[in-house]
């Protein structure tokens, strides 16, 4: 906005104030981590099995559960909800019963974590039963991510302009080609960033997990979906409640390990983004 | 008519590809919608299950929770209060930090500031509530405890200071959006009339986006109710009913996460307890989301008095 200059009044000053609270807040949470993890700062932390001698512990099956969750959330949860998504805007009949499904999926959005993880419990734990597995952690995740995948993608098919679709039938398309060839490579970059959003929000989430049955305590890192679950999130939790000084650290590692996690899914996504921006030009 | 309808024209040209596409997205809106739909059935049926063995009235007005006791005691009460109290502090906190932030980036930061404190919420964003469950145990705590010998090492404030934290980029994200759609032209206006920038935005430009910052509110409120693990880790669990911040206290979602830790049998009455938590923990931020959303969707710019 080209307004007139900046001047300094009261009201800049104090939500300057604001702002450089929620910056030193950031700051410090970033700082302390990195602080605390410095004890376990070697590459075998990443690779070793969790201990009950901290000195010799390491985050190895909570990562590799916390990538075959990342894997299988991904897997259900990406295909399922952008289908959905182009449906709802692209196929479905404007009727009542559309509407009410699309709301329907919206509002579950708003529903918290830890309620997934109850459900989920009953449903693929214990009704369908698949035991606290990583399968079933996988399924409840990408029951997590699945309102917000379809609300952000819904919401990018939405942009694309009428008339691009205008066109394309003017011209004989059919309708999955104006869908194909029109309506998803504009849409795309959106879809990538906000299902990314709600996807890598899922792979940091511990309060699930927990509820399904998470072991905190493997000899051996997980290879496939049926093998127990475990994952950086309620690894980092176990940790942070024992009282052990020494655990803290191996909490704050893991965490620090977690983060690096969802930096790489977030700077992928973010690759993904530009070529298909660039391909959509 | 909606461009789409259109479509059925090129009847003769439809490949295998425009054949299945169709009834594939379908199937794919009817997985999803079958999924939530299991999800959320299983939780009112469980639930409904445990209510045939508790009275629901008592459930709702007992003030004693205390499902692990020989005699077991459902009140929900003091684990109600005790999100209540959780979502109302991290909003003091949380709030008008992150709406002054919203004001600071949207009409006073130079651009570079501006990127610098973009990136900084996105990151806050991306922080997980588990590692936000650490910082508070681990660092805020200790600090609390450093300024009241007194406090406890379980308390509300740490849970509640660093709750807000974790609202924050909701807060900040959702009211800048409220604040990008008021209109130009009413900035200029007051300017032109003589008002000072601040007089300006606190009067006419914060006024004007009300809605849109209301909804904020509710959606960063939901997200507190339903915040699991900073409570669970900073909080503690005594379910009671705390006068005191520096006390601890219960959640809703704590008692979920720390009951579930132990496997509670199958058909047990603390197996249903945590289907009947979640069903209020349901309602109540599905609630608090809904209104939010209704909020959003009826943003718009509705005239600054």
């Amino acid at each position: 906005m080209n307004a007139p200059p900046r001047r300094r009044d009261l009201l800049g000053i104090a939500c300057g104030v604001a702002a450089l609270a929620v910056m030193a807040a950031f700051l410090l949470l970033a700082v302390f981590l990195l602080g605390e993890a410095r004890p376990v700062a070697n590459p075998g932390f990443l690779l070793d099995m969790p201990s009950r001698l901290a000195d010799r512990a390491g985050v190895g099956p909570a990562l590799a559960g916390t990538l075959w969750l990342a894997f299988l959330t991904a897997a259900l949860a990406l295909p399922v909800g952008v289908g959905t998504a182009i449906y709802l805007e692209e196929y479905a009949p404007r009727n009542r019963l559309a509407a009410l499904v699309g709301s329907a999926l919206a509002s579950l959005a708003g529903v918290p974590s830890v309620v997934y993880g109850v459900a989920g419990l009953a449903l693929f734990v214990r009704g369908l039963g698949m035991g606290p597995g990583i399968l079933a952690g996988g399924c409840t995740l990408a029951a997590l991510a699945l309102p917000g995948v379809i609300v952000t993608s819904r919401a990018s098919i939405r942009s694309v302009p009428e008339g691009v679709r205008l066109a394309a039938y003017s011209l004989g398309a059919t309708r999955w080609q104006v869908v194909r060839g029109e309506v998803l490579p504009a849409a795309a970059p959106g879809i990538v960033a906000g299902s990314c959003l709600a996807f890598t929000r899922t792979v940091g989430e511990a309060a699930p997990l927990l509820v399904l049955g998470a072991v905190s305590f493997m000899t051996f890192a997980p290879r496939g979906p049926g093998d127990p679950l475990t994952s950086l999130p309620t690894q980092i939790f176990a940790w942070t409640t024992r009282s052990e000084q020494d655990f803290a650290a191996l909490a704050a590692g893991a965490a620090v390990a977690l983060l690096l996690v969802l930096l790489v899914l977030n700077l992928a996504a973010l690759a993904v983004r530009r070529r298909l921006r660039g391909a959509s030009r | 008519m909606r461009v789409a309808e259109l479509s059925g024209a090129g009847g003769a040209s439809r490949s295998p590809a425009d054949r299945l596409a169709g009834p594939v997205l379908l199937a794919c809106t009817v997985v999803a919608v079958a999924t939530l739909v299991a999800l959320v059935g299983v939780l009112g049926v469980e639930t409904g299950r445990f209510f045939t063995r508790v009275s629901v009235v008592r459930f709702f007005t007992e003030m004693d929770w205390a499902p692990f006791a020989e005699e077991p005691r459902y009140g929900v009460l003091p684990l109600l209060a005790a999100t209540v109290q959780i979502a109302v502090g991290a909003g003091v906190f949380g709030v008008p930090a992150g709406l002054m932030t919203a004001v600071y980036l949207e009409h006073y930061a130079g651009a570079r500031v501006e990127r610098v404190l973009t990136a900084v919420t996105a990151l806050l964003a991306g922080v997980p509530t588990v590692v936000h469950g650490y910082f508070a145990l681990n660092f805020v705590t200790p600090a609390l405890r450093g300024l009241w010998p007194g406090t406890e090492a379980f308390n509300a404030l740490s849970a509640c200071l660093v709750v807000g934290m974790m609202i924050l980029p909701t807060v900040v994200v959702l009211s800048r959006a409220a604040l990008k759609s008021v209109p130009a032209p009413l900035m200029e206006a007051g300017l032109a009339l003589g008002a000072g920038r601040g007089r300006v935005v606190a009067r006419v430009l914060v006024p004007a986006a009300s809605g849109g910052i209301a909804a904020a509110v509710f959606l960063a409120m939901a997200r507190a109710v339903g915040e699991t693990m900073i409570v669970t880790l900073a909080a503690g669990n005594q379910a009671q009913l705390a006068w005191s911040p520096l006390e601890g206290l219960r959640t809703l979602t704590a008692f979920i996460a720390q009951s579930s830790l132990g496997d509670a049998p199958n058909g047990t009455l603390q197996y249903g307890a945590l289907f009947a938590v979640s069903a209020v923990l349901f309602v109540v931020s599905w609630g608090l989301h809904a209104m939010g959303g209704f909020l959003v969707s009826r943003r718009r710019w509705a005239g600054a008095r």
